[in-house]
């Protein structure tokens, strides 16, 4: 099954050409969470690779690298989105099916930019931050 | 999600993941994740939906 209509992969394409710089999808891959009812018999792992895979295929600028249990990942699968293949703390946790593809495809173009997209009085607001932060952002596909 | 993501791209001291909740429901029923989009700060539940990014970057900041 195809990962985007035609459109829309047309679409991402054009976004993924405009990329400032590369980006790397690290896949990490390890012991999986029993999902909630309804997940079928999906292979959350390969499909997260499938994902991502094709995904790189849409940008020169977009690399796919895939690990068995690396260190630092709480959670599998996960996808950690690197601009210049540096850990910059953006991930997604799970595989980003259905409408939620769109976040990962987001994380990439963000990724991608040269300068933060966030306005400048919110990049002067997070530059006063003394401490880290850890953003978590639960999602579902539908 | 984006706007989660733009703060880990501005800022170092920012990290930024979007949870899957079907995929680990243990954790989000431990967050009790009802509703999504659920904003979770530092492993606290702080709130759901979506809000434009000065009321998002008040929220977060409010609870570093």
């Amino acid at each position: 099954m195809a990962l985007l209509r035609a459109a829309e992969e047309t679409t991402v394409r054009e976004w993924f050409g405009k990329l400032g710089r590369p980006v790397e999808l690290f896949v990490a891959l390890g012991p999986e969470e029993t999902p909630a009812t309804g997940a079928g018999d999906v292979d959350f792992g390969a499909e997260m690779v499938r994902v991502c895979e094709g995904l790189a295929e849409l940008g020169e600028l977009v690399t796919c690298r895939v690990e068995d249990e690396p260190e630092g990942f709480a959670r599998f699968p996960s996808v950690s989105v690197r601009p210049h293949g540096r850990d910059v703390g953006v991930r997604y946790d799970g595989l980003p099916w259905g409408h939620e593809l769109a976040s990962l495809v987001g994380g990439v173009v963000e990724a991608g930019r040269l300068e933060p997209s966030l306005r400048p009085e919110s990049v002067a607001a997070l530059e006063e931050l003394d401490r880290d932060l850890t953003l978590d952002v639960f999602v579902t596909p539908t | 999600m984006l706007l989660a993501y733009r703060c880990a791209l501005a800022s170092e001291r920012v990290t930024a993941a979007a949870i899957e909740a079907n995929e680990f429901p243990q954790l989000a029923q431990e967050l009790e994740v009802w509703a999504v989009p659920r904003i979770v700060v530092d492993g606290e539940p702080r709130w759901d939906g979506s809000v434009p990014e000065a009321e998002f970057l008040r929220r977060i900041l409010a609870a570093a």
